[in-house]
């Protein structure tokens, strides 16, 4: 076997064991798939007027949320694949990786394919949820952008996941890599649009890159899709994640200081 | 510990009045300085509802490592086990009164009823620690396992969505604009808000202390119970 | 070529903590070499250093030829590994973790498939290969951690504590097959706290404590060096006093305590009859006796000065003070 065809195996295999926490254990999927929906049920319940205000840009405001908790889903799912790194690490499961020939980038990937794959879990369920609720079909090319970049998203929350968890060696970091998600997920224009932010959030949003992600996949939700509102956000979460992954490449070395 | 209980509904705050902050605006909103003022006892319930509900989630870990069956046998009146928790969840609930009445004042919201209104605010705090901590501890004792206890935090969440504590009732959507009108919740967080947007008056404030004695009482009422029915069956 | 080439090798930790303090070894191709040692000894450090999954704080360690710091690539390639946890994931299959890890030695599919079934029939779990792990019995899930480390028939096999926690017929299992992989010319290291585990399995036995390397050798020699076979009595009556005096005259004896009276005999089992032939002579009855030869322990208190085991076995302990009595030739 080919030394690049032994390596896209082992992500794929590795991918496929990351995933079995969900698909054979029951139950074990709902959480974070739960989590986003009241999310984005409960706010529209309770800030839905919210598009009253002049300058909101729709009159829809589970439509605008979706975009949200379909990120939110893939910042979960991410971080919990940084959970499972952590635990492996623990439990001597990853010393078996490391010892074997096995390139840390392949493990790297195959923690990371995982959490683009899990993500779609959440993000097809909120979807659904909110189609039943009137949310706006978003057309094939909005979800043809909408999916990818929900799915880098999620790469992105994995990066960081492994990070803390190499950095950590413990589950007791979880709280660290998930609420670093939840936070770099809504502090962007989550709530409302950039201009109707008030105070440090409208700073922040202005900053966070995944902003532009945001607005990327709420493309056709809320709008037109248009390549001008894609690449700024597609480039964000590519770059982040590029970098991320650096970062927990990295971390893999230092194990073995 | 302070995750849920302090730093995530700050969190929540922070993001509400930068997200949702312009609400102000909307015809039909209650005269408030800023949207903080109104946030602000929606944080602190939120927090003590965390409280009450991490104190049901310790009370269920020492029912299932069987911790509590230790305390059970020894001479202390079994239900002081649980009177003992209410009592720190009450002075957990004062602390978060004061931390949040502290986080209004420095980011600029005001308590219009001024000294005696933040004074009645921590009590509230406190008794409301003890009705939802009362609550929790119903049900670790009633299901012994940390996973059925921790399993009712979506259900929290969608209590304090659906009631007014983020928005004014006349502004939230349907259905919730309808739960909320029943919702207990509602009314305490209206009672705890009102010291803050305006003078004290007695209407809110007497609801928001009846639906806090009541929910205080139906979780007291269910402990008993519970603990009855555990230590017939043996624990 | 030596298949473990160790100099000087160190591990330092934070807080000036020493688990690894200056090591030197050679493992020969084909050997198996045990390290033995307390908890704590550093015994697993040494063995994650060779593993390259821990970088040594100094000195060198080459293992199947290749330097374990700059190359660790191929020394993963060339070695199986089965850790002190046996690591395994409980959701999955023995048959899919051994896929699993055939793969991650880039083995093609049809090839690790085949490998794979040979070894879990090897190894005797193949009944339960397509159960879910976290049903395997700790001995079982020992014989899955063997067969993994054997998918890619390394030239050097690493065990760190193989059988700790083992009931007696899983140990036996696993030992009767570390003496077929050795047999087939793979080199093995182990790691252990059983005396006879290292007694049984071991060509060469290294003793460590507290980071360094405290005797080394065959266990044979290292048992020698350090004492003789004694021989412990239980007489009926009295007159322990005058049994001693007369047992003397065999070989260094130690004075009576709580009834048993010990006498050095070089010559093991032979010299047995006579020591009872003469308290018979002499009106004496013998209760009871048992002839105890030096152990690993014994060498292990002579280097250290405490014992490997922690409940102290009367035996040695009586051993340790015929040492101690002057005269005695350590």
């Amino acid at each position: 076997m080919s030394a690049a065809a032994a390596e896209l195996r082992t992500v794929a295999l590795l991918s496929r064991r990351a995933l079995n926490e969900i698909v054979r254990v029951p139950g074990a999927a709902i959480p974070g798939v739960l989590a986003p929906t009241i999310f984005m049920l409960g706010l529209t319940a309770a800030f839905g007027n919210l598009i009253l205000l002049p300058g909101f840009g729709t009159d829809d405001y589970m439509s605008f949320l979706v975009p949200v908790s379909m990120m939110q889903g893939a910042g979960f799912s991410g971080a919990a694949t940084g959970v499972n790194l952590a635990r492996d690490i623990e439990q001597g499961w990853f010393d078996r990786l490391l010892a074997s020939p096995a390139s840390r980038r392949s493990l790297l990937a195959g923690l990371v394919v995982s959490a683009s794959l899990r993500a779609l879990l959440p993000a097809s369920f909120v979807f659904c949820v909110g189609l039943a609720f009137g949310v706006t079909w978003p057309g094939l090319l909005g979800l043809a952008i909408a999916i990818p970049v929900v799915m880098l998203t999620a790469a992105v929350a994995s990066c960081w996941g492994a990070m803390i968890a190499l950095r950590f060696k413990s589950q007791s970091a979880a709280p660290l890599m998930q609420s670093a998600m939840f936070m770099l997920v809504l502090f962007t224009p989550s709530y409302a649009p950039q201009e109707l932010l008030t105070g440090w959030l409208q700073d922040v949003a202005r900053y966070n890159p995944l902003s532009q992600t945001l607005e990327a996949i709420r493309q056709g939700f809320i709008g037109d899709v248009s390549w001008a509102e894609t690449w700024p956000g597609l480039l964000a979460v590519a770059a982040l994640a590029a970098v991320l992954s650096v970062f927990a490449l990295r971390g893999m070395q230092r194990m073995a200081d | 510990m302070a995750a849920p209980i302090l730093i995530f509904p700050s969190l929540f705050l922070a993001l509400n009045t930068g997200g949702a902050g312009r609400a102000i605006d909307l015809p039909g909103f209650p005269a408030v300085d800023g949207f903080l003022d109104f946030q602000i006892a929606a944080a602190l319930m939120q927090s003590t509802m965390m409280g009450g509900l991490t104190g049901g989630i310790a009370l269920a870990m020492d029912i299932e490592t069987g911790f509590s069956d230790r305390l059970m046998l020894s001479p202390i009146s079994r239900f002081s086990m649980v009177l003992g928790r209410l009592a720190g969840a009450i002075v957990l609930g004062m602390l978060s009164g004061i931390y949040f009445l502290a986080v209004a004042l420095i980011f600029g919201a005001s308590i219009q009823s001024g000294v005696l209104g933040a004074l009645l605010i921590i009590a509230m705090a406190g008794l409301s620690a003890a009705a939802f901590g009362g609550v929790a501890a119903a049900l670790a004792i009633r299901t012994g396992r940390v996973s059925s206890t921790q399993g009712v935090f979506p259900l929290v969440f969608v209590l304090i969505f659906f009631s007014t504590a983020f928005f004014p009732e006349n502004l939230l959507l349907e259905p919730a604009q309808t739960i909320a009108a029943w919702n207990p919740f509602s009314f305490i967080v209206d009672g705890v808000r009102n010291p803050v947007i305006s003078e004290m008056s007695a209407g809110p404030i007497g609801e928001g202390l009846l639906a806090t004695f009541g929910v205080m009482a139906f979780g007291i009422a269910l402990s008993a119970l519970a603990l009855r029915s555990r230590l017939r069956s043996g624990g | 070529m030596a298949a473990i080439e160790v100099r000087g090798l160190e591990r330092h930790f934070k807080g000036g903590i020493k688990a690894v303090d200056g090591i030197d070894f050679d493992v020969s191709e084909g050997e198996i070499y045990a390290f033995l040692g307390p908890n704590g000894a550093g015994k697993t450090t040494t063995v994650r250093m060779l593993t390259t999954l821990l970088r040594p704080s100094g000195g060198s360690a080459h293992v199947a030829g290749f330097d374990v710091v700059s190359e660790a690539a191929a020394v993963r390639k060339a070695i199986g590994v089965a850790l002190q946890e046996a690591a395994l994931d409980p959701l999955m299959t023995g048959r899919e973790l051994i896929r699993l890890q055939a793969t991650l030695h880039g083995i093609s599919s049809r090839r690790g498939a085949e490998l794979g079934d040979a070894l879990l029939g090897r190894v005797g779990i193949d009944y339960a290969a397509d159960r879910r792990v976290g049903t395997y019995s700790g001995g079982m899930a020992r014989r899955l951690d063997l067969a993994l480390a054997l998918v890619h028939e390394p030239s050097v096999l690493f065990l760190d504590e193989p059988t700790t926690g083992l009931d007696p017929v899983s140990r036996k299992a696993i030992w009767e097959e570390v003496r077929n992989l050795n047999d087939e010319g793979t080199t093995v290291l182990l790691t252990t706290q059983y005396l006879e585990e290292a007694d049984q399995l071991a060509e060469r036995v290294g003793i460590i404590d507290a980071g360094i390397m405290v005797a080394e050798g065959t266990p044979a020699a290292l048992k020698a060096e350090v004492g003789h076979p004694h021989l412990e009595l239980r007489l009926a009556g009295d007159g322990a006093v005058r049994a001693e005096e007369i047992l003397r005259a065999f070989g260094q004896t130690r004075a009576p305590t709580n009834g048993s009276i010990c006498v050095e005999v070089a010559s093991g089992a032979a010299g047995v009859a006579p020591v009872v032939r003469a308290l018979d002579d002499a009106g004496f009855e013998v209760e009871s006796l048992e002839l105890r030869l030096p152990s690993l322990d014994d060498v292990f208190v002579e280097k250290t000065g405490h014992s490997l085991e922690p409940a102290a076995d009367p035996a040695s302990e009586a051993a340790e003070q015929l040492q101690d009595t002057p005269g005695n030739p350590a």
